[in-house]
């Protein structure tokens, strides 16, 4: 993800430069050294917005050269008359980092509107649940065996739905540190899937696996793939038509391993279907599903840390999501046998 | 018919204490609670419980000290109350001594169910017998060999040893380190690959449903517990 966006910043940057380079060029005479210098900082000034401090660099760098190339006496050569250029070359980089870091720091706040939005919506939802359900059950009017179990029964299901929102809350701290946490260890696919089945009180029929019997050991972070399967179950239970079962297959090849999640419904809008994976993005239609914009954000967020991809698409009037990653090591032969 | 066994509940959080004190009274347990370490101190040296929950994070200090002067003098089952996403505490509290866990949130069945498995071990309640049979699964300790309703499993050695090992302790927190160490030996604590292997190998053996177990439960990030309902869990 990070860098398809520095590759678009890279590209917008090129084009500016050499949009300036041209006007630069044309009108050296008539704009004058101070409006030259100031013209350069535009692309430095537009990239240091988007807080990436790397690309910022490099495109400081490139203004530098240029000015000094093409501008600064004499041209068409590094070498600087005036030693006062070389302090509007550092000016460049300075003005450059400050704008970066508080573009980084606008970033931060603006995430945490929205974290601390999400939260207090999602966690409301099932809090609700609960404390009507409870004043319900203290009520001295007797209730039917079959009603006051239900209420018992959702009470338990808002609960453990408030559950999986903090721990998602918790690995997506965990993966804000990115790979450097990763506690990477040989993982059971189908391990991690039983456990994960496990999070949900379904009806065995509600949930058809698929899983290729020459599945190999994955080296991954045991704790945040269950949390992936976690997730994409809970979205397929969530969005499938109802009483129509969830599929998930796991394969595998050599250098890969394949998990497609797959449940009945309504098509999803093209940019619906990219936008997903976004942090805190929820379809508009589904507000009221009790579901959490946090959670295919973490999947994509755990893929990613794996250096895999994950992608929705609709077919067999259904959606599928699909996430593939990359073997990373291959576990040796297989373990020795006692004798 | 249940004798009255005194728990000792170390928890600093009242919601909690109150919730655990409730539910086990009702199950015909007597609860004392301690709100910090000092208080689980004094109260262990009055009141000689019979089991100790123990919540590790404690307002004067960390709960695994107590694990430590417990075991210095007696073998009280010890099951540990614990934050998720705290599997190293939980592991390093197990390799301390404490008898098993439960993670917030819990439910009292399950909690009931783990103080009544860990009393029964400590009391030695452990079936003896040559033939050991958990559920559909039996263990011939005189013929070693294993059956599944009455048919002969045909494993391979270290299989075996695996599966004996979970039979001979059933419904037991078994940390990977502990079924390496005891199933391969000393030296193969680290040997995840090999566990995992084995432990998928077996349940395609054992399992109705490899990937819905219903024998050997992984313990997320700590180890595996074999399942095994026997006559007093099953009547709940």
């Amino acid at each position: 993800m990070n860098s398809i966006t520095s590759l678009k910043h890279y590209a917008l940057a090129f084009v500016l430069q050499t949009l300036i380079t041209i006007v630069s060029t044309l009108f050296t005479e008539s704009l004058g050294m101070v409006n030259i210098a100031l013209i350069h900082l535009i692309p430095v000034l537009v990239i240091a917005i988007r807080g990436d401090m790397t690309a910022t660099m490099i495109i400081t760098s490139i203004s530098v050269i240029l000015f000094d190339l093409l501008y600064v006496p004499p041209r068409y050569s590094f070498n600087v008359q005036d030693l006062m250029y070389a302090w509007s070359f550092i000016l460049f980089y300075v003005v450059g980092y400050i704008i970066t870091i508080q573009a980084r720091r606008l970033h931060a706040t603006a995430i945490k509107d929205i974290l601390l939005h999400t939260l207090s919506h999602d966690l409301k939802t099932p809090l609700s649940s609960i404390l009507g359900n409870t004043s319900i059950l203290l009520q001295k009017r007797p209730l039917a065996e079959k009603d006051r179990n239900d209420i018992i029964l959702q009470i338990k299901n808002s609960g453990q739905h408030m559950n999986r929102l903090i721990l998602n809350l918790l690995d997506s701290a965990r993966l804000q540190n990115s790979q450097s946490f990763l506690r990477k260890e040989w993982c059971d696919f189908e391990d991690m899937l039983g456990v994960a089945l496990q999070e949900f009180d379904q009806e065995p029929d509600a949930i058809l696996l698929s899983i290729d019997p020459e599945l190999r050991l994955f080296w991954g972070d045991s704790a945040l793939l269950t949390r992936l399967l976690v997730n994409l179950l809970d979205n397929g239970l969530k969005y499938s038509h109802k009483n129509r079962p969830v599929r998930i297959s796991i394969t595998s090849v050599p250098s890969e391993v394949r998990i497609v999640f797959f449940n009945e419904s309504s098509p999803i809008k093209k940019a619906d279907l990219k936008n997903m994976f976004e942090k805190f993005y929820r379809l508009d239609y589904t507000v009221d599903m009790g579901g959490s914009g946090i959670g295919l954000s973490i999947c994509k967020d755990i893929v990613t840390a794996h250096n895999g991809t994950i992608g929705a698409y609709n077919s067999d009037g259904g959606v599928y999501i699909e996430v593939t990653l990359p073997v990373s090591k291959h576990p040796g032969d297989t373990p020795k046998e006692l004798l | 018919m249940r004798p009255k066994e005194l728990i000792l509940i170390v928890e600093d959080d009242p919601a909690i204490s109150k919730m655990l004190s409730f539910s086990l009274t009702q199950e015909g347990y007597k609860c004392v609670v301690a709100e910090d370490m000092h208080h689980a101190l004094r109260h262990l040296q009055v009141y000689k419980p019979d089991i100790i929950l123990l919540d590790l994070s404690l307002p004067d200090g960390d709960g695994k000290n107590l694990i430590k002067t417990v075991r210095s003098e007696s073998l009280t089952p010890i099951i540990v109350v614990s934050a998720r996403n705290d599997e190293k505490e939980i592991v390093t509290s197990l390799d301390m001594g404490s008898d098993d866990y439960v993670t917030k949130p819990f439910s009292t069945h399950e909690l009931l169910a783990r103080i009544r498995s860990a009393q029964r071990r400590s009391l030695g309640l452990t079936r003896s017998s040559e033939r050991i049979t958990c559920n559909a699964i039996t263990l011939d300790l005189q013929r070693h060999s294993i059956y599944k309703d009455q048919t002969l499993l045909r494993l391979t050695p270290t299989e075996f040893n695996l599966l004996k090992y979970c039979i001979l302790h059933p419904n037991q927190v078994l940390t990977h380190a502990r079924l390496l160490k005891e199933v391969w030996g000393v030296g193969y604590q680290l040997e995840m690959q090999y566990l995992r292997t084995f432990i998928n190998s077996l349940r395609k053996k054992i399992e109705d449903v490899p990937a819905r177990p219903k024998y050997i439960v992984t313990e997320m990030g700590i180890g595996y517990r074999f399942c095994c309902n026997d006559d007093i869990d099953s009547k709940e």
